[in-house]
Parts: C-alpha cells; sequence; structure tokens
C-alpha cells in the first residue's frame, strides 16, 4: 500500500516550514534514510530522510512552497504503479453553491423586493449583471446604491399647480440610460465621413444573393459592428466600481423608431450568429418592436449599440450610451451630401478617440464577416 | 480631564517615580510640611523629621511611647471620627500593635527604603511619613487628604510607601522594587509588611522565591497576631511559620513585640539584612487589641482582657516617670485635636469633571528610533529586532519572562540571540506568571522599561490580579506616576496545543479599566508598534501576538491607515488598517491572527459572490478607536466582527455597542469562538475555531 511520507517538524512551535529542495522525482527508487531534500523555518535548515524504502509515486509539494508540518511531501510505494489514494476535500462540497444566486445578486433581490424565479440568469448563478440586465429591459429603477446620488435627490414640486403621473416602462427606461449617461459614463463623441456607395453595393450584392426585400444594408453594419467586438473585446465592456467588467456575449443595441417610441432592441449572443441569422433575428425583434410587443429579453441587456439616422436626414446625431455600454455607433447618411457619417459615443473611462477611430474606420469599408468567396468587397475598386 | 489631586502629592509621586533611585537630594516636600508645621503643632512633639518627612524615632523607651501612643489616638480619633458619621468606608486600626509597626518602619533610614504595606497601614504610615493630617483627611475623603481621597484607608501612597487593600497583592511589585535596588546598586530595602492570615496567599511564595533567586533585598514582615479578621489563626495555618521563610533560603528572624529589647532586635535584623543585600523573612508576635474593622470583634472577653494585659505599649509606659508620660499624653492629644481639626475643616474632595478614562491625552514622547527591518523580515524577525533595538538604545530596558535565555531563546524564539547580547538584561525566571507580573510592575515603578514575555496568553489569567488590581491602579490614581511595562504574549489555536495553550483571552484583558490592549498583525510594522509600546506609552500594555503569526512576513499589502481621532487615545501609536471596496458590501472587522483567516474570506466573497468587500484592521483593542474606527464602521451598511476569541461577552460585543452608540444601523454579524473548549484534535479544533469556510457561510447568512 502507497505510504506518505510527511513534511517534518522543524521546531516544534513552527507549524509551516520552507521546502527548500527536493532531490526526487516520480518513479525514482529510495531507501530508508536516504536524504532527499532540505526543509527550514527562518530559525533553521533540516534534512528530509526517507522512512522506507520504495518508489515515489506521487510528490505534493515543490521548492519554494510552504508546507504545512504533517501534511504530504511524496507518496511511497513497493511498486512503482500502485495507486495513491485519493483525498477526499472537505469543503469542496461546501463551497459549492450551485445555482443560488450569488450573494451581490441577493442583496440585490432583497433590496428591489423581486422574485428571482422571474429573472432569468445568463450563467450557472444569477448575477448582479443579470438582475441589472433584466431592471434596464422592464425599464424598472435599479438598486439604490447603483443609481447615481442625484437622481435620488429628491427635487422639489413646481410651485405652479400640476399633477405628477407615473412614468411609463420606456419613459422610466429612458430616463434610467439618460441618468447612466450623464451621472457615470464619461461620455465623449467623435465621428468620421465616409463613402457609403461600396457598402450600399455589398448590401445590395447580399439581397440579391439572398434574395431579400428590405435593403440589408444597416442590419450588415450592425453586424459587422458586432463582430468587431469579438476582437476588439474592450467595445463590448463596462466599468463597474472602478474595474471593468468585461461581457462575454456580444448582445447589440439597435435603435429601432416606432411612431412617438424609440425602441432599443437587442439581439442577444450574436457571437455564434452568421450574416444571415444576425439579419433574421434582428428582424424578428423589429417586428416586435412595430408591435410595441418587446419581450423584456429583447428590450434589455445590450452590451454594445448601433443607431441609425439615415432615414431621417440628419448630418449627425449623438446618441446617449445606453446603460453599462461603453460605445453606440451612429450613423447618418444625408441623402444629399453623396457622404455618409459614422459616429460614436463612447466612455472615455474604458475606450480612448484612437481606439474609437479604428473601430469607426473598420466599420466604414464594406465586409460581410464569415462570408468569402460570394463577394469581395475590394474587387469592385 | 483634571483630577482633583493637590499639587504637592503629584509632586511626591513624580519624585516616587521619575527619579526613584537617584534620591539622596530629593526636597521636602513644602507644602506638607507647611501644613504640618503651621496647622499642627509639631512644635510640641519631640520629634524631628528627616528632609522626607519621615520622623526621626529613637530606640529609648520615652521615644517610642511617645510615637505609639501618637498612633493609637489617631487610630482612636479615626473610629471616633466614624461614629461621629464623618467617615464612609471601611478602615482597619492598629490598636495593640503600634511597636510593631514602629519597630519596622523606623529602622528603614535609607532614602530609597520602600514599604508595601497593607490594609492595617496606619502605623506604618504614619512612621514613614509623619503625615497625620493627611492620614485622616484622606480616611474622611476631604481634598487635604494624602491621596486627594482616590485611596482611603487601605491605599496610601507617600513617596516609597504604597499600601493596598489585596492581601499579598504586592508581595511580586515588592521583589521588582527589590530587583530594581539590586539592579542600581542602591543601599536601600524593600520592606513588605502582611498579617499572619495572609500566609495563605499563594503570591507570597512566588514573591519570596523570586526574591531569593534574584538575590535582591526584599524583607517580608509577618505581623503575627494570631488571627485574620475573626479567623484564628489555627483554622488558617499550616506548618511553621519561620519554616516558611527558611524553606526559600531567607535569613528569618522572630521576636515578640512584649520583649523589652524588641524594637532594638528588629532594627539589628533589618540592619543585618540591609548588610547581607539579601532577603530575609521577619515574624513579628503581637495582639490586635481592637475589632479586625470596626465594631466586628467576636472575641470573649477573657481573651480581650489578655490582650490588653499585654499591651506593650502600656509597659513601656510603665518604664516612664508618671510626669513624663502625663506630658507625652498631653502634648499628643493637643497635636491629635489639631489634627482633627485640620481635616474637618478641608472640603470634601471634588473632580472638576469625571475622567472618561485614566490616560493623559497627546503626551508627546520623544520620537524614539525604530529598529531596521530587513525587507522580507518575518514577524518574529520584527519583533526580535524591536527587542534587539530597545536593549541596544535605552539601558532602562530589560526582558523578563520564562526560558527567555539562549540557546532556547523563548518558547517562540522571540528573544533569541538577546541574552547573549545583552547580559543581566534578559531575566528567565522560575513559573511564576503573577509574581513576575508584580515583579514587572515594581521594575516600571522604580523607572525601568520591562517587556514581560508570558508563555502562552492562556496563563495570562495568573496576571490578571496584578493587572487589574495593581498596575492600572497606580496611573488611575496618581496622574504623574508612569507605569511603562510591556506583557507580550502568543495567543490563538490551530495549532492542535488544546484547551489551556490555544485560547485569545483579549476579551478578558479589554475589560480591565485603564490597560491598553494592542493585538497587531503581519499587516502591521510590529517593530514599530512594540517599540511604541515601550518607549510612547506611559501605561501598562499588553501586547498580543498570534502563535501562527511568526512566520509569516510583514506585509502591509493594500492597506491604509485610518487616521486618528483627536479624541483617540493611543491611536496614533496602534493604527486601525483598512483595505478594500470604499462602498462595501460588506464590512469585515477582524484583527491578530484571525485577520489572515477573513482575508480569504474576503477573497471568496469577492471572486465568487460578487460582493464588494472592505476589511478593517484594528491593532488597538482597548481604549477602543472610537473617534476613528468605531465612526468609520458606524456609516457601513453590513459589519462582521470576525474574532479568535471566545466571544460571547468579547470585544465583538463591545465594537458593536459602540457602533450603535454612534448611530450603527446598518446589519451586524459577530463570528467568534463558541463558549467551549478549545479541542486538542485537529480535526475538533477545526469545527471549533471559525475558519474561512465558516466565514464565508455566516457572512453569507446576510444575503
Ligand atoms: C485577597 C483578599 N482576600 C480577602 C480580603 C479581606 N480581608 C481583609 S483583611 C483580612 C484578614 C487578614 O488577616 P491577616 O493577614 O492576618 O492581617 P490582620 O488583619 O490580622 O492584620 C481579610 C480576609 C482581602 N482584603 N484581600
Ligand atoms: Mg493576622
Amino acid at each position: 500500500m502507497a505510504s506518505p511520507q510527511t513534511v517534518p517538524c522543524v521546531n516544534i512551535n513552527d507549524e509551516f516550514v520552507q521546502i527548500v529542495s527536493l532531490n526526487v522525482k516520480q518513479g525514482d527508487f529510495v531507501k530508508n534514510g536516504d536524504v532527499v531534500g532540505t526543509v527550514e523555518t527562518d530559525k533553521s535548515l533540516i534534512d528530509v530522510a526517507v522512512e522506507q524504502d520504495g518508489y515515489v509515486l506521487r510528490i505534493d509539494c515543490a521548492p519554494e512552497q510552504k508546507a504545512r508540518v504533517g501534511s504530504v511531501m511524496f507518496w511511497l510505494g513497493a511498486a512503482a504503479d500502485e495507486p495513491v489514494p485519493e483525498v477526499i476535500s472537505t469543503d469542496a462540497e461546501a463551497r459549492n453553491a450551485a445555482g443560488r444566486p450569488t450573494a451581490k445578486a441577493r442583496a440585490m433581490l432583497k433590496e428591489l423586493n423581486l422574485d428571482p424565479a422571474r429573472i432569468p440568469a445568463s450563467g450557472e448563478r444569477l448575477t448582479a449583471a443579470d438582475i441589472e440586465d433584466w431592471l434596464a429591459r422592464t425599464g424598472k429603477t435599479g438598486p439604490a446604491a447603483a443609481l447615481p446620488s442625484p437622481s435620488t435627490r429628491t427635487e422639489d414640486s413646481p410651485t405652479v399647480s400640476g399633477e405628477l403621473l407615473e412614468l411609463s416602462a420606456e419613459a422610466a427606461g429612458m430616463l434610467h440610460t439618460v441618468t447612466w449617461h450623464r451621472d457615470h459614463a464619461a461620455a465623449a463623441y467623435l465621428e468620421l465621413e465616409y463613402d457609403p456607395k461600396p457598402w450600399e453595393e455589398l448590401a445590395a450584392h447580399y439581397a440579391t444573393q439572398q434574395k431579400l426585400m428590405l435593403s440589408p444594408l444597416l442590419p450588415l453594419m450592425a453586424f459587422r459592428l458586432a463582430a468587431l467586438a469579438r476582437e476588439r473585446t474592450l467595445i463590448n465592456s463596462t466599468i463597474v466600481n472602478a474595474r471593468r467588467f468585461q461581457y462575454r456575449p456580444v448582445n447589440l443595441g439597435f435603435t429601432v423608431q416606432v411612431g412617438e417610441m424609440l425602441y432599443l432592441t437587442v439581439v442577444r449572443e450574436t457571437q455564434d450568429m452568421d450574416a444571415g441569422q444576425f439579419i433574421a433575428a434582428l428582424g424578428e425583434v423589429q417586428r416586435h418592436a412595430m408591435a410595441h410587443k418587446l419581450p423584456p429579453q429583447e428590450a434589455s441587456g445590450a452590451t454594445l449599440s448601433f443607431s441609425s439616422m439615415a432615414r431621417w436626414n440628419v448630418s449627425r446625431h449623438i446618441p446617449i450610451l445606453p446603460p453599462q455600454t461603453s460605445l453606440i455607433v451612429a450613423h447618418a447618411a444625408p441623402k444629399t451630401s453623396g457622404k455618409a457619417v459614422l459616429g460614436a459615443t463612447y466612455d472615455h473611462r474604458v475606450l480612448t478617440g484612437f481606439d474609437v477611430t479604428q473601430v469607426l474606420l473598420a466599420l466604414s469599408r464594406p465586409l460581410i464577416p464569415g462570408m468569402t468567396g460570394t463577394y469581395h468587397p475590394e474587387s469592385t475598386y | 480631564m483634571p483630577f482633583a489631586q493637590p499639587r504637592w502629592l503629584m509632586y511626591i509621586m513624580r519624585m516616587f517615580i521619575a527619579e526613584p533611585m537617584m534620591s539622596e537630594t530629593l526636597k521636602i516636600n513644602t507644602r506638607e510640611a507647611t501644613l504640618a508645621g503651621e496647622s499642627t503643632p509639631w512644635a510640641q512633639l519631640r520629634f524631628t523629621r528627616n528632609n522626607h518627612g519621615k520622623p526621626q524615632i529613637g530606640l529609648d523607651p520615652e521615644n517610642l511611647y511617645a510615637f505609639g501612643h501618637l498612633i493609637r489616638l489617631t487610630e482612636q480619633l479615626i473610629l471616633e471620627q466614624f461614629s461621629r458619621g464623618l467617615v464612609s468606608g471601611t478602615t482597619h486600626t492598629c490598636l495593640g500593635q503600634e511597636l510593631t509597626a514602629i519597630s519596622v518602619i523606623r529602622a528603614l533610614d535609607h532614602p530609597e527604603d520602600a514599604v508595601l504595606s497593607n490594609h492595617r497601614n496606619h502605623g506604618h504610615f504614619l512612621a514613614y511619613s509623619g503625615d497625620f493630617a493627611g492620614l485622616v483627611a484622606e480616611i474622611m475623603g476631604r481634598e487635604a487628604g494624602v491621596c486627594g481621597g482616590w485611596g482611603g484607608s487601605q491605599h496610601l501612597a507617600y513617596r516609597h510607601f504604597h499600601s493596598n487593600g489585596v492581601q499579598g497583592g504586592m508581595m511580586g511589585i515588592g521583589a521588582g522594587l527589590a530587583l530594581a535596588r539590586k539592579l542600581r546598586g542602591s543601599g536601600g530595602i524593600v520592606a513588605a509588611i502582611i498579617g499572619d492570615g495572609t500566609l495563605g496567599q499563594g503570591l507570597l511564595y512566588e514573591a519570596m522565591n523570586l526574591a531569593s533567586v534574584w538575590k535582591a533585598p526584599l524583607l517580608v514582615v509577618v505581623e503575627n497576631n494570631g488571627i485574620a479578621q475573626t479567623t484564628d489563626s489555627r483554622d488558617t495555618l499550616g506548618g511553621g511559620i519561620e519554616a516558611r521563610g527558611a524553606a526559600f533560603g531567607l535569613h528569618t528572624w522572630r521576636f515578640a513585640d512584649d520583649d523589652p529589647g524588641f524594637c532594638r532586635k528588629v532594627a539589628a535584623a533589618v540592619s543585618e539584612m540591609r548588610e547581607s543585600r539579601r532577603p530575609g523573612f521577619l515574624v513579628l508576635d503581637t495582639r490586635r487589641m481592637g475589632p479586625h474593622s470596626k465594631g466586628d470583634d467576636l472575641r470573649g472577653q477573657d481573651e480581650l482582657d489578655t490582650i490588653r494585659e499585654r499591651d506593650p505599649l502600656a509597659a513601656l509606659a510603665r518604664q516612664l516617670p508618671s510626669a513624663t508620660c502625663e506630658t507625652i499624653e498631653a502634648n499628643n492629644r493637643a497635636f491629635v485635636e489639631s489634627v482633627r481639626l485640620t481635616a474637618n475643616a478641608s472640603p470634601e474632595a471634588t473632580l472638576d469633571e469625571t475622567p472618561a478614562h485614566i490616560f493623559t491625552l497627546h503626551v508627546e514622547q520623544p520620537l524614539p528610533g525604530y529598529p531596521v527591518m530587513a525587507a522580507g523580515s518575518t514577524v518574529r524577525q520584527s519583533l526580535n529586532s524591536a527587542l534587539r533595538h530597545l536593549l541596544e538604545t535605552d539601558s532602562r530596558t530589560l526582558l523578563i519572562g520564562e526560558d527567555l535565555h539562549d540557546p532556547y531563546g523563548g518558547a517562540f524564539k522571540v528573544t533569541q540571540g538577546l541574552s547573549t547580547g545583552f547580559p543581566g538584561r534578559v531575566i528567565s525566571t522560575p513559573i511564576s506568571e503573577a509574581g513576575i507580573t508584580g515583579a514587572t510592575i515594581g521594575l516600571s515603578l522604580d523607572g525601568y522599561l520591562p517587556v514581560m514575555e508570558v508563555m502562552f496568553a492562556d496563563f495570562l489569567s495568573l496576571c490578571m490580579d496584578q493587572l487589574f488590581n495593581h498596575a492600572v491602579k497606580f496611573p488611575g490614581m496618581f496622574r504623574d506616576v508612569a507605569v511603562p511595562l510591556v506583557i507580550r504574549t502568543p495567543c490563538g489555536g490551530r495549532r492542535g496545543y488544546g484547551p489551556t495553550h490555544s485560547q485569545s483571552p483579549e476579551h478578558l484583558f479589554t475589560a480591565v479599566p485603564g490597560l491598553t490592549v494592542v493585538y497587531g498583525s503581519h499587516r502591521h510594522n510590529l517593530g514599530e508598534l512594540l517599540t511604541d509600546a515601550v518607549l510612547r506609552w506611559r501605561y501598562p500594555v499588553l501586547f498580543l501576538e498570534h502563535k501562527l503569526l511568526y512566520g509569516e512576513k510583514i506585509d502591509p499589502a493594500d492597506y491604509l491607515t485610518l487616521p486618528a481621532a483627536d479624541d483617540d487615545v493611543a491611536a496614533h501609536l496602534f493604527p486601525t488598517l483598512l483595505r478594500g471596496a470604499t462602498d462595501p458590501d460588506v464590512t469585515l472587522v477582524s484583527y491578530g491572527g484571525m485577520l489572515a483567516v477573513a482575508e480569504a474570506a474576503a477573497r471568496r466573497l469577492e471572486d465568487e459572490e460578487e460582493l464588494a468587500v472592505e476589511i478593517v484592521a484594528p491593532s488597538l483593542l482597548s481604549p477602543l478607536p472610537r473617534g476613528s474606527m468605531i465612526r468609520h464602521l458606524a456609516m457601513r451598511s453590513r459589519v462582521v466582527i470576525v474574532e479568535e476569541s471566545h466571544h460571547e461577552f468579547g470585544v465583538s460585543a463591545e465594537i458593536a455597542a459602540a457602533m450603535l452608540e454612534s448611530g450603527f444601523k446598518g446589519q451586524l454579524l459577530r463570528i467568534g469562538t463558541p463558549p467551549i473548549p478549545i479541542a486538542s484534535a485537529r480535526s475538533l479544533e477545526r469545527s471549533i475555531l471559525p475558519d474561512e469556510q465558516s466565514v464565508v457561510e455566516q457572512v453569507l447568512e446576510l444575503f
């Protein structure tokens, strides 16, 4: 049976020793009394002598390491292939908090009096970010701590008579967005002009090929942006409590104006999609928006956004950053100028102007990620 | 926080402490001399007083009778003041034992001779100080009292005279005072006076043994009146009295106060003992003529008659012509009447403001030099360097404790190399925790800076009386008295040492009023903390160390220092550290060895539970840094106090209460060891002491 060689005690009052050297390796045969290493405390150094003949089966410590007196240094056996007994970690099961929301999430649930069953978890455990997503999506206000203090400050009612009306969920969501932008993000804006022709041609080519009735230009540009986030992960992150929060999925926000209502629709998990799937998913979301029937997961949780005002013929628009994102690309294409504009509102805490310029430049060049061979945009020039 | 205390008393106390041994040039305490001279007709008495105020009492019957009679009249006055309702509390007179008191004290003619007395101390005090009005006023609680009303009958202080109400409680202090005299090469001796009933007190034997081992001039005086309060010595005394002294190798004498040559024999014994520079044991047979205290004498009339017939003072009077006696008695009566008037005229002692604590704030000691620590020093090395530095740079420093000497260097090797480097200044002692604590107090009272080591913190309970009833009382009662001692000791479990070698008893000691309790960690600069405790804090300090941290590297990591508040006491020396989130979901408060566990738990709470965790790590447990740490914690929303101690009624409870008083509105949790013994088996110990896992689990219950 395998038997352990344990870490020797140097001084009765020292609980830990430093492993200075260990001159055996797995498979070595050692004899009782062989000196195979040294351990020390800050007081003294002693040799480690093997206590029985045998093959070294496994080594459980390494030089430079601090080891508890009495713990296993290595295992010895009569044959080189003897099994080493399994040690069951006592706290392994206790550590397993599987399924339970994180403590931070539980604190938020309690504070906001929310039912965790209603909130989808993005991973194994419900996290604070999951709750924040859900809140943004459903237009509810977040935890007091997450709210910037100015917005929690009570305002005096106007002196002129009137009545207080509750905000709609969308309007409340917009208030939250604007407040986050104002109080948390260090918002900056830049833009560059580009020639819209190549992108239009690529879109037309794609539409023909895929037999699409509507121009896929904007969806393709948005998809290209989502794809860029896979290489440039910084644009798909935010700052939380002075640390960077890197999103795992790329959930693309895409503004949709329906009558008087501006929605930030969201296509989730775009990182696993190809262009066709993305266009289809976005089409679906847009249909829901048109009907004012966006489900919460399609109205919240954006990690990166795209907004076009090409339809309105404006020459420039500077969008508000959706909460806890660091980049929203603003597209404008005034019909008369023959030029188009790619602008970006970004959180300067995360991104620099250089980072954003790189993204806009890349985005201005037509490319359909994952599509090769069928069409090569550069070939038109 | 001013103490209502006569300025002249402070002056005396300062002499007692600051320049105790070099006092050949001590000036007479002028206020007292005037008081005695003007208000009481000392001139009518036949005694002169030396320049410390001590009456010079000759060995002739006239002198002895005159002073003995004066003491008796004063004791009678005190009892009368009681019956007039002018005194409250208690008192113990030495009626019948006056000659015993005079015999020893009059022979203490060296300016550095010290007296440690007990409850029956008036005769000793008067023979030492000559301050009759000071005594009576003190017992009456008047401003003119020798201790400003703080001491009453049992706790008197005058130069090198101290009495206290714990029977035998000052014997260790006596050994320390005697050792101080020996170390300084002084010709003074220490007389420690007890009753025969106190022969049952264990500390006495520790002290006799210490004095014997140290060859220090401690004279143990037993006033053997055959009774203890109401109990006959038949029922309290096993074996012989002198045999006790002889057993420890003490030169032993025994005299009876009705022996005509009594005072001369005592004087010869005292001077023999002084010459020998060795400890002695002097048994004085006497009888108590009055009650133990007031009206509590249960003895039969026959016995009382026998005692009265034996009265050695009356025997002295019979040796004198009756005219002489009458003159003496008339003068004494006039004198004691003037004492009564002086005491009556003094207003009640008052305080302008009740002190909030015993400490004088912002007494800046000169900034000491600090030891240079090698980078990567462990806690053990850092403490060792600090001690070495103290021994090198300040000749007042002494180390005292069990097994400190090389090559062993202390159970946890903190003093290794020091006994070799500093011969004579690292004192390995017998197993006598109470005795050496007392000795440490004695050494510090005499101007040394002793650093004592207790081998395991569990044994601190043996030191409790010395700290609780003695060390903190000196600076507590007398603002000018410094007791700059430090007791270091390793605490804590996780070593499998079992129930009496694993505890963290800080909570017992933070409860001692006036004791400064410091418990740092490897995050603090422990070498500096220890240096400051020794050099910059004049009060008794308990300096706790955790066994598991000795091998840890000193590393402040990402901790910041919480600035001390103006109203904090000592927080500028023993800082609170903090790290982590500025807007935390939870704040962990932890100290000592538990801090490492709290840090591991915090990491998991941050990584696995997304929590923003702050850690607050005080090094000063008492006095609690309310202005800084508590104020900081009071603003937090969730606070978990993690300690290794048995935490019921403990440090965490005090922190929690202070937080509530400062307006804390959040959630609070205390984590500590349940009130059960700490088992030896590692597996049992693991489930008893809070560890990373149990801390995480309990913190999560808040969410
Ligand atoms: C430690 C302690 N235990 C008990 C007492 C209460 N007490 C005060 S004096 C006394 C008797 C002391 O007898 P002894 O030592 O013979 O002195 P005596 O009163 O005879 O002078 C007692 C029990 C005390 N003061 N201290
Ligand atoms: Mg007695």
